[in-house]
């Protein structure tokens, strides 16, 4: 699956047999993950610090910029490696949601719609990992409906001013810019297209409040204002009016990375599952011997595989700048949230009262297990898109 | 300086060990890796290199079929500059005497002013491969050390842990030394050092090659003889005392001891 990534596009190629590069990123992501672990993370989650060691160790060897091309210090092997430390991290216990923006929306979205000067000065640091860009779309009063932004940038003395509201941002504590994606103000007073600007997030006019959530990850989630924030036109990305195209450049390699955390969290949780059946003995027999509890943990790890596999595919898919990469990665979000869901649902039944006691570290996966139904796109939206572009069924909103 | 690691591809630590009742020997099928404790060598010659020590050349040296190339892969992205793999079907079967021959034979080609290797593998567990070599080299050598440091840039000191405590060795090089598991924490290689690892020099040599004699590797070469395995017998059930009354536990316990005379 990790091989060096052509710009140009190539047949897409997914190779069913890890080859040793795979499996040795893998090992190694694993490996320094499990260095720090849940403790760590819990401790993170608890001082309200972000897990920057955690991110420092994994960067500093190469892992957070794999899928950004070689000359801009990332490590040239695409969204398939990405994916794999993605889901590798996760697996650990270590999810971070910050690979998901960072490398994996913001760096796609820079590797094919960036300035040279903007390559230099963002995806340089992606690629190393030392700098980190978060990603804002979600408005409140748009919600699914992207075409109903209405965060604005009014041209102004030759600059832009930004201004509007974000929520459900992710890592904006543990970044140094934000990628946000705002209409153009047109000269009736409406709204254009949507553009992608970055926004430094020390930036005048720009203010942040945490929004206290259910998971218990070490990552935040925040509702951004922007008062008036000034920017130069060379922070701009796809340019002025560039549109939803290059908003979804970025948004496929987020489905991809979101799908990836989803199955590395549900091989956590059977991982957990099936080590607790094979072990608590109950009237002699290990509890796995019983087929009401080894069949859902079966049926959990079938699709577990499946979804993976998909994830793989659309991975692949996108690489290659092949047709149907927006129909996979929206494939492998559904499956690989559903298999995670399941996983981590059949691992708690499975532990009996066990599985709600932190110890066992099992509640903790579920929130964040559960919200990849929710996000970054909905189950619904993914039917919706699947029923009409799939399918051929007419649109149904 | 120059610094040999031998290492070894075993099956991976997840797979389940069995002997195969058909060959007598170990069932190496299945998921392998580079045995985790080389990974220790490996270290401990990057630290030597990295303590400032004038280390000319780390080589990872390893014996076995073609799939041992992966070891060697890892070997190499962990920190080795180049490696050389033996690899011939004559030497299949060779015990621990016979292989520590072959792989004395493919050192000496190298001459390494020390030979650094994992104190037991992963699979066959011997313990003994570095005490061979070591024979047929006629250098020193030390098992289970687990503290290393280069004096005057030709003598090591090196702590070995032994059952009563740890002695404190000095030796000459050249010499062999097999190292635990406590001597360090390997490090996690970056995506560079794997991408990196096949462009690195990987010598493939035959038997014939390093002048191995045939009849003293393989089976004939070989005087283990294996067989007649059996799994080993089941334990009994452990007797489990419930503390409902503490007293009468203590003394339960007291008994159980006494019984066995271990009081």
């Amino acid at each position: 699956m990790v091989g060096r990534v052509s710009t140009a596009a190539a047949p897409a190629a997914l190779s069913l047999i890890p080859s040793q590069e795979e499996t040795l990123l893998r090992e190694a992501v694993s490996g320094i993950c499990r260095q720090f672990g849940r403790e760590y993370m819990q401790q993170k989650r608890d001082s309200g610090g972000p897990p920057s060691e955690l991110w420092e160790a994994l960067a500093s060897r190469g892992y957070m910029g794999v899928n950004i091309p070689e000359e801009y210090d990332g490590g040239g092997l695409g969204m398939a490696a990405l994916s794999a430390v993605g889901e590798e991290i996760a697996a650990a216990g270590c999810a971070l949601l910050l690979i998901v923006v960072s490398p994996a929306i913001v760096g796609s979205i820079l590797v094919r719609h960036g300035t040279p000067e903007q390559k230099e000065r963002w995806l340089r640091g992606i690629g190393a990992g030392t700098t980190k860009v978060a990603f804002a779309i979600t408005e409140a009063d748009a919600g699914t409906n992207s075409h109903n932004l209405a965060t604005s940038l009014r041209r102004d003395d030759g600059r832009f001013l930004l201004n509007g509201q974000k929520t459900f941002i992710s890592g904006v504590e543990d970044a140094d810019a934000v990628c946000v994606v705002a209409r153009t103000r047109t000269s009736d007073g409406g709204l254009g297209l949507p553009s992608l600007a970055i926004v430094d997030v020390d930036a005048p006019g720009f203010t942040r409040q945490q929004i206290p959530m259910a998971v218990r990850g070490a990552d935040k989630q925040w509702t951004l204002f922007f008062d008036d924030v000034e920017l130069e036109e060379e922070r701009l990305v796809g340019g002025e009016n560039g549109g939803l195209g290059v908003v979804f450049d970025g948004l496929n390699p987020e489905r991809i990375m979101g799908a990836s955390i989803s199955t590395g969290i549900g091989r956590l949780a059977l991982e957990r599952g099936a080590a607790y059946a094979r072990e608590r003995r109950v009237w002699g027999q290990p509890i796995g011997a019983h087929q009401g509890v080894a069949h859902p943990l079966a049926e959990a790890k079938i699709e577990l595989e499946l979804a993976r596999l998909m994830t793989q595919k659309a991975a692949a898919l996108y690489d290659a700048g092949a047709p149907g990469a927006g129909e996979a990665a929206n494939m492998a979000k559904y499956a690989a949230a559903e298999a995670g869901i399941h996983c981590v649902d059949r691992a708690i039944q499975a532990h009996g009262g066990n599985g709600f006691a932190l110890e066992y570290g099992l509640s903790d996966l579920w929130w964040g297990v559960r919200v990849a139904r929710t996000a970054p796109v909905s189950r619904e939206m993914v039917l919706n898109y699947v029923a009409e572009h799939s399918l051929g069924l007419p649109k149904s909103y | 300086m120059k610094i040999c690691v031998l290492v070894k591809e075993v099956p991976d630590a997840a797979v389940e060990k069995r002997i195969d009742p058909s060959t007598g020997r170990l069932d190496r099928s299945g998921e392998r890796n580079l045995n985790p404790y080389d990974t220790h060598a490996i270290e401990a010659a990057m630290q030597i290199r990295e303590g400032g020590s004038d280390v000319e050349e780390i080589v990872a040296v390893t014996m076995g079929p073609e799939s041992a190339v992966r070891a060697l892969h890892k070997a190499v992205s962990l920190g080795a500059d180049r490696s050389v793999h033996l690899s011939d079907d004559s030497l299949a079967g060779s015990d621990v005497a016979a292989t520590g021959y072959a792989l004395a034979k493919t050192l000496q080609r190298e001459s390494p002013d020390l030979v650094l290797l994992g104190q037991q593998s992963d699979d066959g567990e011997c313990y003994t491969i570095g005490a061979v070599v070591a024979d047929h080299l006629q250098m020193p050598s030390l098992t289970q050390v687990i503290k290393l440091d280069v004096e005057d840039g030709a003598k090591l000191r090196c702590e070995r842990q032994a059952e009563y405590g740890y002695d404190t060795v000095s030796v000459e090089m050249p010499a062999v030394i097999s190292v635990g598991d406590a001597i360090n924490e390997p490090r996690y290689p970056s995506l560079k050092a794997i991408m990196g690892a096949k462009k690195k020099p990987l010598d493939a040599v035959a038997a014939g090659d390093v002048g191995i004699e045939s009849d003293h590797v393989g089976e004939a070469g070989s005087q283990v003889q294996c067989g007649d395995f059996k799994p080993p017998p089941e334990k009994a059930g452990g007797e489990i005392i419930e503390d409902e009354d503490t007293d009468e536990t203590v003394e339960k316990i007291v008994a159980w001891l006494d019984e066995r005379k271990l009081l």
